[in-house]
């Protein structure tokens, strides 16, 4: 298995740049997942590293070689498709061993690595079946047998589930998951699936139109978010953002209210700030205190144990806080918030996080 | 909804279609055939002849004759568009279809342009071109040195076939293009990723991913290009006219029909016999149909994406 | 390096055909504009106003024919399109939305015309024509050509009213709209598509037939422009001014419209009708 080191990276469709400065390296045998709005480049980047794009500057390299000018078969790396990208008129062992026919290995090499695929992967019985016999599960799993078989540094992978149902999904993001152990491999993997994400993912990368906003552990990410962008993306449902304003000794928040908060500095007075709070530290709790806000139910969704009360501050502001048990409220209610002030973020003007 | 209103929902809209069709379609086919029994008297009377017309046309001599010859020579037609027009727009159509290619609206609209002209119009205009009265041709291999290769093509029995042949090509490139373009776009490009992923080249990609998975389009070009090639007239007429000079070289199905029915300084027209004609024709055609139907249709997986 | 090599093989390639492709037709337009003199002399020049000659189209147009012969094609070439577009959505229409005893048997008996060429059909009906009293009138000619592009326009139109979601019709029903309205306030708008694609596949033949106005109407002042023009080639055959620009005023309309709709075209081409 190999490292996977990004620098510079820039990546241009005419006079449209869709990669701004990519700098990304991919530990050997770490799991990296590309998360990001539509449209923000992340198949672009898996394609780039893939040999399937030029690029327009900077530099790949995989396993310490740098791979910018060598065609996507020569950098060792195998890719799985969203659609899969099943050769319609192949059985599935063809399928599988189609690259390495082509890379001239012996038949008998061939026929060893995809019936070892197909063990890992159960796909013994399904070896003479052509891809439309096939359910969308088993589908994928060829699509993945097929990656395997080229024994790669590195695999990618472009939404792979994303045409699977609910139940698939879960199955085969836990396949992947033991996947990723039994091969040691390197694995970046690009997806619009929170749970995905957070679940596989040994290094999270968000994107955002072009760049990449931040990079970390998934928790890291979900408990120190860089900038407003992040915190709203990672997390479901999405983080509540209340603006406000410094003052001495915490946030006025306008009609809201205001709250105590310790550690501002001086400096930071009076400018704009956002506050952030996700859901399920937001409690429902009547009465007074420091960090608490009054609001109108506006909606309340049970979800079973779990449920989601949808509020509206004075301001207008929506806020959505996670309840748990049994609940009296009914939309309309007034009732009042208190915000866990061990998970507040706080937002600059230029929407970094501050302290 | 009561039987009668229903009744009268259909007359109204399937009466329109079905009539027309019947009347200058079905009916026309089939009074063909009825009348390819009949023999035509020279009084404008119809004797019942069972299926003498097709024994006179296939072993008299003065029929049978240039019978023979109009088929060998729409067999050679077809066999021109199969080698030449077929590969031609294969190749065309897979260098349009690849990535990143730039001006490939403009290629197609151009190449396309022939084919949308009238038959008289590129027929006549080719036959001034290959004229040696202005030479265009001539001096076109002059300037490559190869000026002794020129010869009146059209005007010479062992060519003329091949040159009309050729021209038909010309013409009508633009459909199986257009028809495989078409069948190529529908290939996801994912699959070429995957391809090339796998370590194919473009060509490799073209002849191992591609091809097979438009065998159904070619299929259908190829039974497409046998029923218009045996039913071809138009172009032989306005370059060579019925007569399908020089000493009937490009006589095929289409004129020889056309000469039998109406007649023409040699012979006079004779509605039986023209009906016998056509119905072989039908007869090929539908063999032809049918083979590709039976045979070949069923062996071509079709694929859906 | 490569990648640059075989870009210019395959432009090469393309320009290559396409420059064949136009050959004859640029050099017919170009000579038509061009003294006798210099279309023997010097055929590949541009016409330029030393070799400028115009003396083919007044003859062309003195012919006053020709004209004519435009308006009748372009009346016969829309009739037939308004009468397949119409009977055969109407068709279309019936046999995918009414399920009754003869559907399946009625869409099989349609296929046989898209299988076999109406012209094997022709002597039969020169005859029901000459009957019918129809012999040298555009009526006989958009009648056959409506009856030869029916069945592949119920097919086209079939499958696309097929993919119209069921709710629609169904709401409408609810509506309490009467088939026939059903029909020409719903569906038709909807199908407009499908439409074009087959007015294009059933222009392109209609327009440039020889056979059928050589048959049912070659004269009376009834021909066709293409038949016109082959007629008018036949009678000049050694004029070449004349011939030149009779071929460039048949070809120059046609490109026109070509060029001004190959996009519209190429995409009815290649929509899923054709697969
Ligand atoms: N071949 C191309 N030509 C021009 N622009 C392109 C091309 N491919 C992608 N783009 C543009 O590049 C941007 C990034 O596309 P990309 O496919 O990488 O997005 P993505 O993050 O994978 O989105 P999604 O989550 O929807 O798959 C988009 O704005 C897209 O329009
Ligand atoms: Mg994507």
């Amino acid at each position: 298995m190999a490292e996977v080191r990004i620098e510079n990276l820039r990546k241009s469709f005419g006079a449209v740049e869709v990669l701004k400065d990519i700098d990304l390296t991919v530990e050997d045998g770490s799991f990296v997942v590309l998360v990001g709005p539509s449209g923000c480049g992340k198949s672009t980047l898996l394609r780039s590293i893939a040999g399937l794009e030029p690029v327009s500057g900077g530099t790949i390299t995989i396993g310490g070689r740098k791979v910018n000018d060598l065609p996507p078969a020569q950098r060792e790396i195998a890719m799985v498709f969203q659609s899969y990208a099943l050769y319609p008129h192949m059985d599935v062992a063809a399928n599988m061993g189609f690259g390495l026919r082509f890379a001239r290995t012996p038949k008998a090499e061939i026929e060893a690595r995809v019936a070892e695929a197909a063990r890992i992967l159960q796909l013994e019985p399904l070896l003479k079946r052509r891809p439309r016999e096939l359910s969308g599960g088993q589908r994928q799993r060829v699509a993945i047998g097929r990656a395997i078989v080229r024994k790669p540094q590195v695999f990618l992978f472009d939404e792979p589930l994303s045409n699977l149902d609910a139940a698939l999904r879960i199955n085969t993001r836990v396949e992947i998951a033991k996947l990723h152990k039994l091969l040691a491999a390197t694995i970046v993997y690009v997806t619009h699936d929170q749970v995905e994400a957070m679940t596989l993912a040994d290094k999270i990368v968000v994107m955002n139109q072009g760049r990449i906003e931040q990079q970390g552990k998934p928790l890291d990410l979900y408990y120190r978010p860089a900038n407003l962008f992040v915190a709203g993306f990672i997390g479901s449902p999405a983080m509540n953002f209340i603006a406000g304003q410094v003052t001495q000794g915490g946030i006025d928040l306008g009609p809201d209210g205001a709250v105590t908060l310790a550690g501002l500095t001086a400096a930071a007075v009076g400018s704009r700030v956002t506050l952030g709070i996700r859901p399920e530290h937001v409690r429902i709790a009547d009465g007074e205190g420091g960090l608490r806000l009054s609001a109108t139910v506006e909606l309340v969704e049970r979800l079973g144990e779990a449920g989601y009360v949808h509020l509206r501050l004075p301001s207008g502001t929506v806020a959505v806080a996670e309840i748990r048990g049994e609940t009296s409220l009914r939309t309309g209610d007034r009732t009042s918030l208190a915000l866990d002030p061990t998970h507040l973020h706080l937002f600059g003007p230029d929407g970094r996080r501050m302290v | 909804m009561p039987q009668g209103t229903f009744l009268r929902l259909l007359v109204f809209f399937l009466g329109p279609a079905l009539l027309v069709y019947s009347v200058f379609s079905i009916y026309p086919l089939l009074a063909t055939i009825l009348n390819s029994l009949y023999s035509h008297q020279r009084d404008g009377s119809y004797l019942w002849n069972g299926l003498g017309n097709f024994q006179t046309l296939l072993f008299d001599p003065t029929w049978s004759v240039p019978f023979w010859n109009a088929l060998k020579n729409n067999f050679i037609f077809f066999l021109i568009h199969m080698c030449v027009q077929n590969p031609v727009g294969l190749l065309l159509a897979a260098l349009l279809s690849l990535p990143r290619l730039r001006f490939r609206a403009t290629y197609r609209t151009l190449i396309f342009m022939p084919t949308m002209l009238s038959v008289v119009v590129i027929g006549f205009a080719w036959q001034l071109i290959l004229s040696p009265l202005w030479g265009i041709a001539k001096m076109f291999l002059q300037t490559f040195g190869l000026g002794f290769l020129f010869a009146p093509w059209l005007g010479l029995e062992s060519s003329a076939l091949i040159t009309v042949s050729l021209i038909s090509v010309w013409q009508f490139v633009g459909i199986p293009m257009i028809l495989i373009y078409t069948a190529l776009l529908a290939i996801p490009d994912e699959l070429v990723d995957a391809a090339t992923v796998d370590g194919l080249n473009q060509f490799q990609a073209f002849v191992w991913v591609k091809l097979p998975l438009i065998w159904p389009t070619i299929g259908l070009v190829s039974i497409l290009t046998f029923v218009n090639n045996f039913n071809a007239f138009d172009l032989v007429y306005a370059m060579k006219g019925a007569l399908a000079g020089p000493n009937f070289a490009t006589d095929i199905m289409g004129t020889l029909f056309y000469r039998t029915f109406f007649g023409n300084q040699l012979q006079l027209g004779d509605p039986s016999m023209g009906s016998a004609v056509a119905t072989m024709m039908l007869l090929i055609i539908l063999i032809g149909v049918m083979a590709y139907l039976f045979l070949v249709q069923r062996r071509i997986q079709r694929y859906s994406f | 390096m490569r990648r640059h090599a075989s870009a210019i093989a395959v432009h090469a390639i393309l320009g290559l055909y396409t420059l064949l492709a136009l050959f004859p037709i640029v050099l017919v337009v170009m000579n038509s504009f061009k003294a006798k003199r210099a279309i023997f002399n010097t055929p590949l020049r541009p016409p330029l106003p030393m070799n400028f000659d115009p003396v083919g189209y007044t003859k062309v147009f003195g012919d006053s024919s020709l004209p004519l012969y435009y308006l009748n094609s372009i009346t016969v070439t829309v009739g037939t399109i308004f009468l397949t577009l119409l009977f055969g959505a109407m068709a279309a229409w019936a046999l995918t939305e009414y399920k009754f005893r003869w559907n399946t048997l009625l869409a099989l008996y349609l296929s046989v015309g898209i299988m076999v060429p109406i012209r094997l059909g022709s002597v039969a009906i020169i005859q029901l024509v000459a009957e019918l009293n129809l012999i040298n009138t555009l009526t006989a000619l958009v009648l056959v050509y409506t009856a030869q592009n029916l069945p592949l326009a119920i097919f086209i139109l079939s499958e696309f009213i097929a993919q119209i979601p069921r709710d629609l019709r169904e709401a409408a029903r609810c509506d309490g709209l009467s088939e026939y309205n059903i029909f020409f306030h719903i569906i038709l708008p909807l199908i407009r598509p499908a439409m074009a694609t087959v007015a294009v596949f059933t222009m392109i033949p209609v327009w440039n037939d020889l056979w059928f106005p050589l048959l049912l109407a070659p004269a009376g002042g009834k021909q066709t422009i293409t038949l016109g023009v082959q007629q008018f080639l036949g009678q000049y055959i050694t004029d070449w001014n004349a011939v030149l620009a009779a071929l460039s005023t048949a070809i120059v309309p046609v490109l026109l419209l070509y060029v001004i709709f190959s996009r519209q075209l190429i995409r009815g081409l290649t929509s899923g009708a054709v697969k």
